[in-house]
Parts: structure tokens; sequence; C-alpha cells
């Protein structure tokens, strides 16, 4: 529908049009289609890819219905559009989490400090939402602000969900538009909920180096009371630290976290620890060390409440999201719900965000005391491992291929060194224990096999600051800094946990910069080298060649988005304001940025990985990912790789594959380390830039694949790309495959490669 | 068709594939293809069965089958050391998105291959792929050589041990030679 005089009444009132800031663009809070040529011009060049995990179609009651080959659904539905329209629900299911996540603490604060709470990012960050900017039109100047932007992305989610019931949406593509609209708006949620926490909680902002804090279960001192808080919401965490300290008892208890709450709580307080990511949740949980878990939400398990009982630990659930079938004791006095917990061992749900935390305060070191905390040791192992058989039902189960039934009868005769490497490699499902006939408790086993070594996380620093742009903007957009590679999301990694801090050696060595956020934070931390330093105390915390950064939870993701919309801002000075099409563009054509989603798992994961992709950020994953069924894959020989050349207004077939992909499954560290330095090109490219990201990519190249990469051709476009250390070999390789030199162009865009109603003018600078 | 080793590979459809208990017919229907193709995963160099490398099996069975070679993941490397050359380097989702254009050309722009064998891909992604030439890619017959029953291909190994595993591949060198 068009925008009536009504709505657009009600947008320029949202968005305060009368603010001039920036002039207001082409796009002002799109609706679900209005940046669906966008999405389609995407598509031509990076066409859905799909991989159907499922041949049927189980949503109404006309079905079962097969939709193998071009058969079609009751409805009419092909399989492609059932992929599409799987793609839309993920999208919606990672937006809508972060969404009400940001909701519940936009509500929180506003309860506490007001909407008119001023949003103050530090002296650094001037551009404190650039993602609200560019999207809605709207620079946000307070907590109430922010809760437009969560109305927003509310409203996005309804028609989002709305689609994909039967009898509406049916093409793939358009399915695929709605997906990369919802990923975009997820962005939008991530930022509202960062900087409402940020904002809040007195989160670190405007300081690029934060402190180091203790990571891993190793660091957790097992002799005091220890509490867990497992999930994404920093709000009773932060509560109950005050509560503790207030009760003078802070420095002696353990306060920790799995998942981001752990990321929130070293945000809002240095003595607090990281356990780990999710992965390592099943295990932490059963080893019985937390006296007290509090759960809040997103990626916590659904069984907390039989691991809590198994281990002895107390269980307080926080979120109406998991509320678990528990009591819900919101209603009672504080004295009464302690009293539930410590004298009838009750499980309770309390939805009061300063009660919750105040109760957990005072539970915490009266649950400890009459706790014994044994590990499993080697012995023990050995004993509790005698039962199995090896059916090698563990093995079959497995999501990660693991021989775990070996590493078990290893275990019986007291060898440990495969447990030791299953345990690296396992992603904590719990389901081999499950299916065990004989009970044999796996993951228990596990403790006499794992490290219990400590290492150190830097603190999440939140926005990069708009100096660090200012600097790095012209070297990432000319190329001299090779590319910004942001390792992010959950942690189902298909090998070692120390795959993750290899890769991001691998290019803060070779000056890329590195960035972090979530789960894949932590596991980079988990990684000594020889002299025991992990890559946060060896690599500087800068938004800067050869930088590794942690910016943060999952909600931080927006940032790293936001980074490189501030390029084009700060740098390019492209106005942001509702002006989401020129920002993709500049992007995807001029920005280098490329993120890897190594251990991708949830849904909010595929949401994320949405948004990227539809402001021009390629995303590699990892091999589990081929589960979320689509990919956005060019074919590099044959593809058109015409652009227009925005100085000269005119159409130039670059010939050059650059990004090849927007979102690309590889299956070995190897490979995506290659496909991570290849997808770092792009046309802006000076000779300068261009030398330095082929220097490295046939650098790669050759170590992990022993050769010349066989498309060199694609991406040399004259002789003054070729790298000095390697022209004479590259040279006789060109030879050899008839390359020819291609033409250049000073300011590739995909406007006025399409219909749309952005004059070319509006990327020219 | 039996249940898949894995159980993430358990299979949700009407059409899955064939399981070859006989290595002999397997070679009789891949030596009837024109334009055959082997698509190699990492696994192809780290496997080892009973002294020989699951990658001399796969350099066996294509030049037997004079089916050209296509090196995913990091296989390149391990093929080059042992003194082979791909026809082709991709990625398995880059072959499979290629294979899917009956118009496409093949690693050899002799045209598009007729007949997929695949080995050494990770059972979950490998499962996916071939899902994707299922629905997508009528055109082609595709078969696994790995060790797991894979739903999604037109022909599949059963279940085995390594020992069975080995004794089947040697069965079907042997079945494509003669």
């Amino acid at each position: 529908m068009s925008k009536g005089a009504v709505k657009q009444k009600e947008i320029n009132k949202t968005i305060r049009a009368e603010d001039n800031w920036e002039p207001i663009g082409p796009t002002p809070m799109p609706e679900m289609s209005d940046l669906r040529r966008w999405d389609m011009r995407l598509m031509k060049t990076y066409k859905p890819f799909y991989a159907p995990f499922c041949d049927l179609c189980c949503f109404c009651t006309y079905g079962k219905c097969d939709l193998t080959e071009d058969k079609k659904g009751a409805c009419g539905i092909n399989i492609s559009g059932q992929q599409g329209r799987w793609g839309l629900i993920f999208s919606l299911m990672g937006c809508a989490a972060h969404g009400a996540h940001g909701r519940h603490l936009i509500d929180y604060l506003i309860e506490k400090y007001g909407e008119d709470y001023k949003i103050d990012l530090g002296g650094q960050v001037d551009v404190e939402a650039p993602h609200m900017r560019t999207v809605m039109g709207l620079k946000p100047e307070t907590l109430g602000d922010l809760r437009k932007g969560i109305e927003f992305v509310e409203r996005g989610i309804i028609h989002g969900v709305s689609a994909t019931h039967m009898g509406q949406e049916g093409s793939d593509l358009d399915f695929e538009s709605k997906s990369l609209h919802i990923g975009m708006l997820d962005h939008v949620a991530m930022e509202v909920a960062d900087i409402a926490q940020t904002i809040g909680f007195k989160f670190p902002t405007s300081k690029a180096e934060t402190g180091l804090s203790g990571l891993g279960w190793g660091a957790v001192d097992k002799t005091k009371p220890v509490v867990t808080c497992v999930g994404h919401n920093a709000a009773v965490a932060s509560v109950m630290i005050d509560h503790l300290m207030k009760a003078g008892i802070y420095d002696q208890v353990e306060v920790t976290g799995i998942c981001c709450t752990a990321h929130d709580n070293i945000r809002y307080s240095d003595r607090a620890k990281v356990i780990g990511p999710l992965s390592k949740q099943v295990f932490f949980l059963k080893t019985g060390i937390a006296d007290l878990i509090m759960s809040d939400e997103q990626c916590v398990r659904c069984d907390i409440p039989q691991l809590a009982k198994e281990s002895g630990s107390a269980l307080i659930a926080t979120s109406d999201k998991i509320s678990y079938g528990l009591d819900d004791v919101t209603h009672k006095e504080v004295d009464e719900i302690v009293r539930l917990i410590i004298e009838e061992g009750k499980q309770v749900l309390i939805r009061d965000v300063d009660k919750a935390g105040e109760v957990a305060a005072k539970v915490l070191p009266v649950v400890a005391k009459n706790r014994k905390k044994e590990l499993v040791t080697k012995e023990k192992a050995q004993e509790l491992a005698q039962a199995c058989k090896k059916c090698e039902l563990c093995d079959r189960v497995c999501p990660n291929f693991l021989n775990i039934s070996t590493a078990v009868s290893d275990v019986k005769e007291g060898k440990f060194d495969m447990m030791t490497s299953v345990f690296a490699r396992c992603v904590g499902c719990g389901k081999c224990e499950q299916e065990c006939s004989k009970d044999v408790p796996i993951i228990k086993i596990m403790q006499a096999a794992a490290s219990w070594d400590t290492y150190n996380i830097r603190v999440g620093r939140g926005p990069i600051q708009d100096v660090e742009i200012r600097k790095v903007g012209a070297p990432i957009v000319l190329g001299t800094i090779p590319g910004i590679i942001a390792i992010v999301g959950c942690s189902n990694f298909p090998e070692e946990i120390e795959e993750v801090a290899e890769i991001a050696e691998e290019f803060a060595k070779r000056k890329y910069i590195v960035v972090l956020s979530g789960c894949a934070a932590m596991a980079a931390g988990m990684k000594k080298d020889a002299d025991g330093k992990t890559i946060y105390d060896k690599y500087k915390p800068d938004f800067d060649a050869g930088g590794v950064l942690n910016v943060g939870s999952c909600v931080a993701n927006s940032h790293i988005t936001g980074a490189a919309m501030k390029v084009a801002n700060i740098f390019a000075k492209l106005p942001l304001r509702a002006n989401y099409e020129v920002i993709a563009d500049y992007i995807l054509n001029r920005v280098g940025a490329v993120g890897l989603v190594w251990g991708s798992y949830s849904q909010k994961a595929f949401a994320i990985g949405a948004g990227c992709n539809r402001l021009g950020i390629p995303v590699v994953l990892g091999p589990h990912s081929a589960k979320y069924r689509k990919l956005y894959l060019s074919r590099k020989e044959e593809d058109d790789w015409t652009v227009m050349d925005g100085r000269k207004k005119e159409l130039v077939n670059t010939e050059e594959p650059s990004p090849e992909h927007l979102l690309v499954v590889t299956e070995s560290k190897e490979r995506a380390i290659i496909t991570l330095a290849r997808l770092c090109i792009r046309k802006n490219d000076t000779a300068q830039g261009r030398q330095i990201k082929l220097n490295h990519y046939i650098s790669l190249y050759k170590q992990y694949m022993g050769s010349l990469p066989d498309d060199l051709q694609n991406f040399v476009r004259n002789d003054k790309d070729i790298p000095i250390v390697y022209k004479k070999e590259v040279i006789e390789y060109l030879k050899t495959v008839g390359w020819k030199p291609k033409p250049l162009l000073t300011l590739p865009t995909f406007i006025g490669t399409y219909e749309s109603n952005i004059p070319i003018d509006a990327v020219v600078k | 068709m039996s249940l898949p080793y894995y159980h993430v590979n358990v299979f949700t459809g009407i059409k899955s594939c064939k399981v070859m208990e006989d290595p002999q017919a397997l070679a009789k229907i891949a030596k009837k293809a024109q334009r055959p193709l082997l698509v190699l995963g990492p696994q192809c160099g780290e496997v080892n069965l009973g002294g020989k490398q699951l990658l001399d099996y796969a350099i066996e069975i294509a030049k037997t089958l004079g089916a050209a070679i296509c090196a995913t993941a990091n296989v390149k490397k391990k093929l080059l050391e042992a003194g082979v050359t791909p026809d082709s380097t991709y990625d398995a989702v880059e072959i499979i998105n290629h294979l899917k254009d009956p118009a496409w050309k093949g690693v050899k722009k002799e045209g598009n291959h007729d007949f997929v064998m695949f080995l050494g891909i990770r059972p979950d992604l490998g499962n996916q792929g071939l899902s994707t030439l299922k629905h997508f890619a009528p055109h082609l017959k595709t078969a696994t050589l790995c060790k797991y029953v894979f739903p999604n291909a037109n022909f599949s190994l059963p279940n085995l041990k390594n020992d069975k595993w080995k004794e089947y591949l040697d069965n079907m060198v042997q079945g494509l030679k003669s």
C-alpha cells in the first residue's frame, strides 16, 4: 500500500521530520516492500540457493504435502516457496527474540528513569544509532525514542508473520525480500537493545581499551558461592550485583555467566566472569559448580529445571518467555520467596526484575552453604564408563559426528586423550547421554577430560567510536586495510573450539580489523599461545588494522554493521537519514567487510545474517548452516558483473565477481579463511589496495590449497593489481588462462542498474 | 531404504535413495555415465582404510572411470601432494549450484555432468547438497560413496563399518575395471 497523507504525517511525527540534522531520504520507516527493488537487484546477482531439510510441508490440515521436485502443495506452494517461507520464519523468530528483549529492557528502564532519559554514549560516539538513523530516519535522543524503534520493529514483525500464513505469499523471491526486510529490522532491534542497556546500566562506551575479564569454567572459584546467569538479558543480573554489593558480600561470591548475559555481566562489573559459550551450558550446569542458576531469555536450555535438580542447584527463572511451568511467585514478598527456595527447595519464576535480583542475592550465600561440589575425577570417570557396551547409539545421534563411543571405551581403560578431543568438539546438546541405554553419564565423564585452564576475554566495548571511523574509513574503502572480519554468532562449531581463535589470529596478524561478538568472542579467547596469551592479550583492542575487539553480546552485533554504515557517513559523507538503499549500495560495493558465523545455531544468527546481507555485507557460514536451507550464491564465471560507474554514469561490465557471494557455507576452517579473504575484495579497491588484498588471498590459498588460486584471473584488473612478491608466477599463470585486462572504474554502484527512485548522483559525494 | 546412520540425516519425504548393496551394480551404473564427476570432501584426506587412504580410492575410481574431479574444501592440497591436479576447485555448495543448471558446461567445459559421485563430505552438508540436486537437478543422477546411507542421493551405499567399506570400494573398483 502506498503511503497516504495520514501515514506520512504519522511518520513525520515519529521521526521529528522538522529536525534538520540531515535531509530526509527516500525511505523513512520503510514498510515491507519499500526496499523490495533493492532486494530483487541483490538477488539478480546473488540468487537464492535452496537445500530443503524436509521435502514436506506440514503447516495446514490439507497436508502433509509432498513438495519433491516440481510438486505443489494443496495451497499451491512449491519447494522453493516453502524454503523461502522457512527463511522468513527464521528471520522473524530471530528478530522477535531481539525485539522482545529490547522491548523488555526499554519498558524496564522507562519505568526506572522515565522516557525522557537521555541517550549519551560518551564523547567519542556522536553517530549514536546508525541503524535507526538510516532505516527509520530518526536520530534518537531519549529512551522514549528507542521505544519508537521497537514499535517500528514490532509493526514489521506482524506484517511478516502474516505473510507466512497459508494463502498469502507464495513466491520464493518475495519471501526472501521479506526475510531481508526483517533482517534489517533485527539490526534496528539489536541497536535499540544495546543502546538501552548501555545507558541504563552504564556499560562502557566511547572507550576502546576495556579491561580483561576471567573466562572459562576453570576461572571460577568453586569454594565461594557461585551464581550462574544463563541467557541474554542484563537487567536481573545487574540488579542482583547491586544487591550483593549493598549486602557487602559481592567479593565473597562468584557471579558467572553463560552465553550473552555473561558479556553483559562483565560490562557491568569487572568481578564477573564468563564461563563460556552456549555449547558448554549443559557441561557446566552438570558440574554442579553453580549453587544458583538464574535463567533469563534466549539460548537457554529448555531442560534447565531438570539439570538444576540433578545438580542440586537452586533455580530462579526470570523471564515470561521461559517459564518452565514453574510457580509464578512474583506477587509474593521477597522473604517468602527466599523461604520457598531455601526451605522447600522450590524452583520459581519471578517476573519482576528488581525482586528477582534481590531474592537471588539473598538466596545465594544460603543455598551454597549446604552444598558439596565434587568434580568427577579420572578414577570416578573410569568407573562411570564401565557400563558402556559400545553400541554406538551415542555416535549416531551426535550432530557433530563425534566418535563418542570410542572415547567412552577408552575412558573405561583409563585413557582420556580421545575424550579430551571429543569435548573440544562437543556442541553440548546432550543427545548422546539421552540415547545411552546403559545410562552412562557421558557429559559428566567429560569433567575428567576437559581442560580446567583459565583464559581472558576483552570486555565488550559497545559502539565503534566515530574517531576510529575517521581514521580507518579511507584505508578500508581504498583497500589498504584489507578488510573487516566480523566473527560472530553461536558455538555450533564443526571442529575444535580453538578454530575460532585460529581464524581470528590469521586475519589479525595480516592487519585486517577483527571484530567479535557473542559466543564467538568467548570461544576466541579460549586458546593460549606458547607464552600463555590469548588473542585478547596479544592484539590491540582498537577498530584499526590488526585490532581484535569484542563489541559485546548478540545485540552488540548492530555496532559492527553500524560501523560499516558510519564509514559511508563519516568518511564518505553520505547522509544516513532514511537513505538505506544508498548506504547498502555503498557498503556492498566499497566496504570490504565480511561476517563469519562459524558456529551458527539459532534463528537469531539467521536474522543477523539476513540484516547483513541486505546491507551488502557477505556472510560465510560453517557447515552446520546448510540446514538453514538457503544461501545467496553467484556463479562467478557465468554471471553478469555489470555495475554503474557512478562518476561517468556508464554501465561497465567489470567481469569481476566481487563480492562473489552474499551467503555461503564452507566446510573447513581452511576454506573459510580463503573465502573470507576473497570476499573482502571490492570493485572500488585502488591498485595498492587490490595488491594488498590479493597478496593475502594468494598467500592464504598457497598455504591451505598448495597452489595459486585458480580464480585469480577474476580479480586482477591490470598488472598494477599484481602483488610484487608473486608477480612473476602470477603473470605466467595469467598467460596460461588467457587473461585480459579488465575495465577500471572509480565509483561502482548498483544504482542505475535497476529501476529505482534513487538518482545516480545520490551515491556521488 | 535403511535408516541413515546419523540421525540428523533422517529422511522426511517420499523420494529417497536406492541403497546399493552390490558394489558391482553401482559400478555398472557409473560406467554408463557419459560425463561422470567425482566430488571430493575433506574426509578423503583424513580417512585410512586398512593402510590405503580414502583419497587413493578416490583417485583410482576417477582414473578408472574417466571421471572429472572436483576438489572441495581444502582437498586440493592433498590431491596435489598425491600428484593429481583436480579438474576444478569449488566448495561443496558452489559445485552443487553449478550442477543445478542443465546448461552448465561442466568442469571440463564439455557439457554438464550426468552422473555425480560424492565422497568425503561431512554427512549433514552432503545430504543437504544432495537435497538441492534431488529437487532442482532432475537432469542428473547422484551417488554417494561414503560409508553411510544418504537418503537424498539417487544411489547410496548401505551403512558400513570401515572394513566392509574398504571391501565395498575394492569390489567397486574391480567392477569399474571389468
